[in-house]
């Protein structure tokens, strides 16, 4: 039963199937049911119609039969021999005569009556007894001629003729017994049984005579005039009960029969050919059904298939039946335009996943795929396989002095040259991302690659021509190879890069990977979980380095101080900064530091104003600059806390502003419009021009402690220093040493009219919680110093 | 098929009125008057007069023929007296098969053409009815009388006997369509000399036959 729902629910094919075969068969059998019961009632109905016309063939067969039986007794009695011996007065002439020509005409019983109806005589042998019976029924037999009559309990006709001699001699009555051989001849002119049911006044109902066999004969009953069914041996049969005589010595019925079967006989062959055709048509219907839910359900199965193949991601087969003109045409047809569809849409994704659109070259996805496909070859082979990784120098300062357009046709045309370089059999040339571009070398070691590398460089030092501008592109070259470097694809390529960094941080051209400078890079990686769980966990620390006035009104005082992050790891101790804070620039997570730095100053602030410090320098790297909502966030920052903005400090590093001067100046303007102070970082390191300088809202230059520690042995340090000094102030900005590491330096400082100092000679960082006590060590160091002076 | 109210209807007879007329005592005439139960004249009747006296003046009668013409006896009723030799000449082109049953004269003459050679004897009195055996419908009756007094009613039911001797007799009449079998009505007559007129009244009636 449930497998049954479940083909049905489950197959269209079988609904569609079912439906129209079902469908038909039931309208079939319906129709079949109908026919057989109209054909029931119709042959009833016909077979009341027949009996009744079986009824008047009865009486017109006995009226005749008493027609003829009258004749041979009249043709009888006037027979001349017979007159004669009706009129010899002789008894037993007369019976003699009587019986003779009874027998001509088969009379079962024959008597001579005299003019006045008297019982003259019966037929010698006769029984007297019947002749006798007969008696009562000569008058009404002299009315009619003839009569059905029971007599002696047989059912008789009888006739009565008069005998003239020529004159009226008497009467000839002659009666005849039913036989079956009559009643045959009923069955043969009517088709109908007939049964003769005789009740007589006296004595026991007789065995009817009848066509019918005998244990149906018995099973009729005498009943009132009219139609009626019975059931016999052979099936339901109607049957109408006339009686024939209902006298003195009586009841005389007659029953006409026919079998319900015989009249729905004749619509056999109907219902024969309609069950025919009912076959014949169900026939029709399976094959026509089978067909059209095959017709409907292929295609879908077809479609289906299709569909699945185009999950697959296979789209080159055209789908099949769109020559239809039907709704499964159409759906097929709207399946192949999806089919087409997807597949250049799905080109177009490939396109856009593995090649790079600007430079036509394959990007990095592919790149990685194809090192991929040659790990695995190289592997089986055991042959090498290297990866060259390649970084223009100075990429985003061509960018933005000379604008995106002609940096990405700088990028096009070095493409182009990689491109057309002859790399070796098998070579692939990829840019992974913006100014970084990957050769894939299979077949290649260390050696050669650094040849090709060596190669790439060469035709990189041809200027390259785009418009009016000349541009010298040079690249930074990282090797590593399979096996000897690494394993698989994501380290292959990373220590490629790993290398290149390393060739770009020592200047060199082209570097092989070395897993010695790698270690730290390897420590790296896991510092960015470990960072951020710092944060969250408070294990960074703010440091303080006081900054001290060289002059001015407060010189020797403490009046400021450089805020630095310090890492209290619990397994490594202090971590560096220097370990931490370039990859946190790296990967941007040095946002989330600066925050935090400032939040840290900004609550120590109070403290720090208390000990006479007038403002606290903090940070910014690149990425702080970049960061649209910096402003924003420090705005945030001093509602928090009691901090004026005139006490923030923000550092910038040359290196940072020039990454990207347009941002980095539109940044620089709103910090400065909000107060807060601006300090140049390192200074004398970059390449900033001082007309650049000039235009950005700086407050304070900070000279790199690369100078000021050599100031005190190479003149030329100090000459730059004290320039550095006298433009700043020329430029109206305050300017700030560092790196002061001892009081030589801090006296050559004073004397050069600097504003401010800091360095080991004054102190070291301090967790801020010792500033308190710096600031009271220092002003005795002061008062000291300035009594020993 | 006769009808069976004729048939069952028992034999009557009208009471009969004589109405007595003096004759000459040696011939009278007698006229009688036949009628039947409707009062209304039957024509045909057969009326003779019987009485031991004139038995012996009845003498067999000469040349009396019953002719087959149409195949129709004719005449349909004969009074003949006791003796009388009948011929039955044949005018038709059809045979025909003369017979009677009764009693008075039982003969059979075979199918014949023409006049057959021997005529037939009535020598009892009585009535005879004579059939065709081929020809259902030919009927015919012969009376046969012991007197030589009889005559048959003419279309007014009446009749004239002449020359009766006056003395008593029986008035006997009788009619064809009476049922067969019946006998002649028989009543009294006395016949005085001057003659006499009676009337009979048989139990049928003219507008029946």
């Amino acid at each position: 039963m449930t497998s049954l729902r479940h083909w049905w629910s489950r197959r269209l094919s079988s609904r569609i199937f079912a439906l129209f075969f079902g469908l038909l068969l039931t309208v079939q059998l319906a129709v079949l049911a109908v026919v057989d019961s109209s054909v029931g009632q119709n042959a009833r109905k016909l077979l009341a119609a027949e009996l009744i016309t079986g009824q008047s063939v009865w009486e017109e067969l006995l009226k005749q039969r008493a027609g003829t039986l009258t004749l041979a007794a009249s043709v009888l009695a006037q027979d001349f021999g017979f007159r004669e011996a009706v009129n010899s007065n002789d008894t037993n002439t007369l019976r003699s005569a009587l019986a003779n020509h009874g027998d001509r005409v088969k009379a079962t019983v024959t008597a001579m009556l005299g003019p006045n109806l008297s019982l003259l005589a019966v037929a010698e042998g006769q029984d007297e007894g019947a002749a006798r019976a007969l008696q009562p029924l000569i008058p009404g037999l002299a009315q009619s001629g003839n009569a059905l009559a029971v007599v002696g309990g047989l059912p008789y006709q009888l006739v009565m003729v008069p005998v003239r001699s020529p004159l009226l001699t008497g009467y000839v009555v002659m009666g005849f017994a039913f036989d079956r051989a009559l009643l045959q001849d009923m069955k043969r002119v009517s088709s109908l049984d007939v049964a003769l049911l005789v009740r007589p006044l006296a004595g026991a109902e007789q065995a009817p005579l009848s066509t019918l066999a005998a244990a149906d004969t018995t099973a009729l009953r005498a009943l009132p005039d009219g139609s009626a069914e019975i059931t016999l041996a052979n099936g339901p049969h109607l049957m109408r009960h006339v009686t024939l005589a209902d006298g003195s010595s009586g009841r005389l019925q007659v029953v006409l029969l026919r079998a319900v079967a015989d009249a729905v006989a004749a619509y056999r062959p109907l219902q024969t050919t309609l069950a025919a055709l009912t076959l014949a048509a169900l026939a029709l219907a399976f094959f026509v059904s089978l067909v059209t839910a095959r017709r409907v359900t292929t295609p879908l199965r077809s479609l289906v298939r299709a569909s699945e193949r185009l999950g697959r991601g296979d789209y080159s087969q055209a789908l099949d039946h769109t020559q239809r003109e039907d709704e499964i045409g159409e759906l097929a047809r709207s399946f192949d335009r999806m089919r087409l569809n997807i597949a250049s849409n799905e080109d177009a994704i490939r396109r856009l996943a593995y090649w790079d659109p600007l430079t036509g070259l394959p990007n990095r996805a592919q790149f990685r795929d194809r090192v991929q496909a040659a790990l695995a070859a190289a592997a089986t082979q055991g042959t090498p396989v290297a990866v060259v990784m390649l970084d223009l120098d100075r990429f985003k300062h061509v960018n933005d002095v000379l604008g995106y357009a002609f940096g990405d046709r700088l990028l096009k045309g070095v493409a182009g040259r990689l491109a057309v370089h002859d790399l070796g059999e098998g070579a692939v040339v990829a840019r992974l991302s913006g100014d970084e571009f990957a050769l894939l070398l299979p077949g290649s070691d260390a050696v050669q690659a650094m040849v090709v590398a060596e190669g790439v460089a060469e035709v990189f030092h041809l200027p390259l021509k785009l418009d009016d501008h000349t541009v010298d592109v040079a690249a930074g070259f990282g090797v590593a190879c399979f096996p000897e470097h690494a394993g698989d694809v994501d380290t292959l390529i990373n220590h490629a890069e790993v290398a290149m960094y390393a060739a770009k941080r020592k200047t060199r051209m082209a570097m092989v990977y070395d897993p010695a400078t790698d270690a730290a890079s390897a420590l790296t990686l896991s510092l960015l979980t470990e960072l951020r769980h710092a944060l969250e966990h408070n294990e960074l620390r703010l440091f303080l380095q006081p900054k001290i006035a060289l002059n001015g009104p407060r010189a020797g005082a403490l009046v400021g101080a450089e805020a630095l992050v310090r890492w209290q790891h619990p397994q490594r101790g202090m971590v560096p900064p220097m370990e931490f804070i370039p990859f946190a620039e790296q990967t941007g997570f040095v946002r989330r530091l600066t925050l935090w730095m400032l939040e840290a100053t900004a609550r120590e602030w109070p403290k720090l104003r208390a000990l006479g410090l007038e403002r606290v320098s903090v940070n910014l790297s690149t990425r702080d600059l970049l960061d649209q909502e910096l402003p924003a966030k420090l705005q945030a920052l001093l509602q928090r806390h009691p901090m004026p903005p005139q006490a923030l400090c923000l550092e910038i590093t040359e290196s940072a502003i020039m990454d990207e001067p347009q941002r980095a100046e539109a940044t620089l303007n709103t910090l400065s419009a909000a107060g807060f102070k601006l300090s140049i970082d390192d200074f004398g390191t970059g390449y900033s021009s001082l007309a650049y300088l000039k235009r950005l809202p700086v407050d304070e230059l900070k000279i790199d402690k690369s100078f000021v520690m050599a100031m005190e042995k190479d003149e030329d340090d100090a000459k730059i220093v004290r320039s550095t000094i006298d433009l700043a102030h020329n430029l109206g900005l305050t300017v700030v040493a560092e790196g002061v590491e001892n009081a030589a330096v801090m006296a050559r400082l004073v004397a050069l009219d600097c504003d401010e100092g800091q360095g080991y000679h004054m102190s070291r960082p301090l967790p801020a919680s010792e500033m308190g006590a710096f600031a009271a060590r220092w002003a005795r160091r002061t008062q000291a110093e300035a009594v020993a002076a | 098929m006769p009808s069976p109210d004729v048939l069952l209807r028992p034999l009557q007879l009208a009471g009969l009125v004589l109405l007595l007329a003096l004759e000459p005592a040696t011939a009278a005439s007698v006229e009688v008057l036949a009628l039947g139960s409707d009062g209304q004249p039957l024509p045909e009747t057969v009326v003779f007069l019987e009485s031991p006296g004139v038995k012996a003046a009845a003498k067999p009668l000469q040349g009396v023929e019953i002719v087959q013409v149409e195949r129709r006896f004719v005449p349909r009723v004969t009074v003949v007296t006791a003796g009388t030799a009948v011929t039955f000449p044949n005018r038709d082109t059809v045979r025909h098969h003369v017979y009677s049953f009764s009693p008075i004269k039982p003969f059979d003459l075979k199918l014949y053409a023409g006049t057959p050679a021997n005529p037939v004897a009535f020598d009892r009195p009585g009535i005879a009815v004579l059939g065709c055996n081929i020809h259902d419908h030919m009927i015919a009756w012969v009376v046969v009388v012991d007197t030589p007094h009889f005559a048959i009613a003419g279309a007014s039911g009446a009749l004239r006997l002449d020359n009766v001797p006056p003395g008593s007799y029986r008035l006997r009449s009788w009619h064809a369509g009476l049922p067969p079998g019946t006998p002649a009505a028989d009543t009294a007559l006395v016949v005085p000399a001057a003659g006499v007129r009676a009337q009979v009244k048989l139990a049928l009636t003219a507008a029946a036959l």
